[in-house]
């Protein structure tokens, strides 16, 4: 970490912190130099938190114009070496699109937490909504891939900004972490370890050892698609220019290169499946029905699948932490032999219903438990549940 | 006549700032892939002289480029420079991160007029407003030439354009008056009939700390000057406009369109209507420069008061 300041991490031990600020503790853990942001409802305590703690390890924290510049601003941050973030909501994610667009063209390193409200419009801005995932995956113009990560309290908030930041190093591609108005305004327990086990899980911002043949993509030895260390300008580690066209590792585009190139963002991803796809199971080995579910559903199905457990009915949850890119494998294994998928989410559509239907035989029903504005109550799944073995 | 080309004798001395530019270092020639006539070669010439001459840490002076005819000019800048496309009006936010991110930089921002003061006017306002240390080259050629020639918010009162097919009648916005309105502490105007006075000028932002903003009025013969009479700007002298449809006309047109600083002072609003005023507007080093400002924030926080 470049830069080394006591006050970076909080001494180890419990604190009860709110979950924006145990995210931006979690960004500071791993290294945030940069912070650019605009204030927007649910997120508005992390720009708040960062403001004051980000000129006291040696970073910056910006209140930019908008949320354009915003993220503009990041991302030249980013290209300069420093490990940066910002936090919005649903309508200036709307905003942001373009330039996540052009930071996956440039392989940019930068995390993106979206705290989401309702919606479409302005919405009630203080109340979850799902519904953001959807241009969470398909963020701005082109193919691209993105990572996003699905906490469900305040603990994983801090250790998943630690890993997101992680992802964002390795595959250089967009890191969003889902949050929501609830998540984010949530005041719970958290630990935090001590500085040395942080350090110990954070990849730093570094100069790669060797310069030569510094740009490929291509691995000689194994022939597999390598990502490498993030260019810094201002240093001899950049391209010739850089240029948010198809190119080839050193900045210099051409049409030739389009379908090489988009193959290349995609398949980063696409091949690392297995480092990048972080799923938990719950009473699953002999259960019937699978819930399937992210994010807060997951706290209620806890309770849920306990009482229909008491009743001797089998069944058990598959939790996405990765939920972008959809872990299409292993649900496939996981609802081979389901008798039912239920699929409590808080939004209205369904976004991953969608993603479980693709992979799911067509005879095993799929039931969605929408909410929208508020949380599921253990009722409302184990209802479905009853019915299903009924 | 034969066909052939110009001969030269095999003892032709070469130019002294040939092999500064990128296809000169790597070509041995210069080229570039503007329109027969336009100014931005002169500007890019001009840009990699001074930074040849001031002999300009490139690791330092990062150029941040936005989308217009001006983002080829990243094919022609000085060989040794680390350039970046910004998106259309981003490129001050951009700048802003990377100024902030690393102190020690002095990003140079190419900008055009409707990157400038179109699209990106909010960010624009607001760097100058910050008094971030960097330097704005705003391109004014006062049309949208890359898409074809559309009507700017910097096109001149009663100026064709395609989507003006008739005449302009919306008011032009001035962004040096902007500028100084915003809080940027260098500003001058100049055009690419002077390139003596632009050459100094971007010496002079370069001394500068604090944000500079340099508008350079440049010719554009293909969408601007074809479709406009030279007399654009004078209707009420009675003057036979010819079209402009040449360098060496719209060049013309452009020393007879700008007014000295000087002498603006004595004219009145009517006369100044479609007139270019050029000279420095403002310099004053005095005013705090934001990262300056954060360094002390930052040293506040850090001992903890």
């Amino acid at each position: 970490m470049s830069i080394e300041n006591n006050k970076r991490f909080l001494p180890e031990g419990k604190y009860v912190m709110m979950g924006n600020v145990a995210m931006s503790e979690g960004a500071l853990a791993a290294g945030l130099e940069f912070f650019g942001g605009y204030p927007i409802t649910p997120s508005t305590e992390v720009i708040e938190h960062l403001a004051k703690r980000m000129p006291e390890v040696g970073g910056v924290c910006m209140q930019m114009e908008d949320e354009l510049a915003s993220i503009n601003a990041i991302m030249g941050a980013s290209l300069v070496g420093a490990k940066s973030m910002t936090a919005t909501s649903g309508p200036g994610f709307s905003l942001m699109v373009e330039t996540i667009s052009m930071a996956a063209c440039l392989e940019i390193p930068f995390v993106f937490c979206d705290v989401q409200r309702n919606g479409p419009g302005t919405g009630f801005v203080t109340e979850p909504h799902h519904n953001d995932l959807g241009l969470m995956r398909f963020a701005g113009n082109g193919e691209f891939g993105v990572i996003a990560l699905a906490p469900m309290n305040c603990q994983e908030l801090f250790d998943l900004t630690i890993t997101a930041f992680n992802f964002a190093e390795t595959y250089r591609c967009p890191v969003f972490i889902i949050s929501d108005a609830y998540l984010g305004h949530i005041h719970e327990a958290i630990y935090i370890p001590p500085k040395e086990e942080i350090m110990k899980k954070v990849i730093p911002r570094e100069l790669p050892n060797n310069f030569e043949n510094k740009f490929t993509y291509i691995d000689p030895t194994t022939n597999k698609y390598i990502t490498p260390k993030a260019p810094i300008m201002g240093t001899d580690y950049v391209p010739i220019m850089f240029i948010h066209q198809p190119h080839n590792p050193n900045g210099m585009s051409s049409r030739r290169l389009a379908l090489p190139f988009t193959q290349m963002l995609i398949d980063k991803i696409k091949l690392n499946m297995d480092k990048i796809s972080l799923t938990e199971e719950y009473k699953l080995e002999d259960a019937e029905i699978v819930i399937i579910s992210y994010g807060l559903p997951v706290r209620t199905s806890y309770r849920a699948v306990d009482i229909a457990r008491k009743e001797g009915i089998k069944v058990g949850i598959f939790r996405l932490i990765t939920v972008w890119p959809f872990p299409d494998e292993k649900v496939k294994k996981v609802v081979k032999d389901a008798k039912a998928v239920i699929v409590p989410e808080l939004n209205y559509t369904g976004i991953i219903a969608e993603q479980v239907e693709r992979v799911t035989k067509l005879e095993t029903p799929i039931i969605r438990i929408p909410k929208v504005c508020d949380f599921h109550h253990p009722n409302d799944i184990l209802e479905k549940i009853r019915e299903v073995v009924k | 006549m034969s066909g052939l080309p110009p001969m030269y004798p095999s003892e032709k001395p070469e130019h002294p700032y040939l092999s500064i530019s990128m296809p000169g270092k790597y070509f041995n020639s210069y080229f570039s892939l503007f329109c027969a006539g336009c100014g931005y070669g002169i500007i890019g010439h001009l840009f990699n002289r001074v930074f040849e001459d001031e002999k300009l840490d490139p690791k330092l002076y990062p150029m941040v480029i936005g989308i217009g005819c001006y983002s080829q000019i990243l094919l022609s800048l000085h060989h040794a420079t680390q350039r970046i496309l910004a998106l259309h009006g981003r490129a001050p936010g951009l700048a802003t991160g990377m100024k902030m991110a690393n102190p020690k930089m002095k990003p140079i921002i190419f900008s055009g007029d409707g990157d400038c003061l179109g699209i990106g006017g909010n960010h624009f306002m607001h760097i100058c407003r910050r008094n971030l240390d960097c330097i704005i080259f705003i391109f004014n050629n006062s049309i949208y030439a890359m898409t074809g020639g559309q009507g700017a918010p910097t096109t001149l009162f009663g100026a064709m354009s395609t989507t003006t097919p008739y005449k302009m009648f919306e008011n032009r916005i001035d962004g040096i008056k902007l500028a100084l309105t915003a809080g940027a502490t260098y500003v001058a105007r100049t055009t690419v009939a002077h390139p003596r006075t632009l050459m100094k000028y971007f010496k002079k932002a370069l001394k500068h700390k604090g944000t500079s903003v340099i508008e350079v009025i440049t010719p554009c013969v293909t969408y601007f000057g074809r479709k406009n009479l030279d007399n654009l700007g004078a209707e009420n002298l009675d003057i036979k406009g010819q079209k402009m449809e040449n360098t060496g006309i719209m060049i013309d047109w452009i020393k007879r369109n700008s007014i000295r600083i000087n002498q603006a002072k004595f004219m009145t609003e009517e006369e100044l209507l479609n007139k270019y005023i050029i000279g420095e507007f403002k310099i004053d080093p005095n005013k705090p420069e934001y990262s300056e400002e954060y360094a002390k924030i930052k040293k506040i926080a850090m001992e903890g008061k």
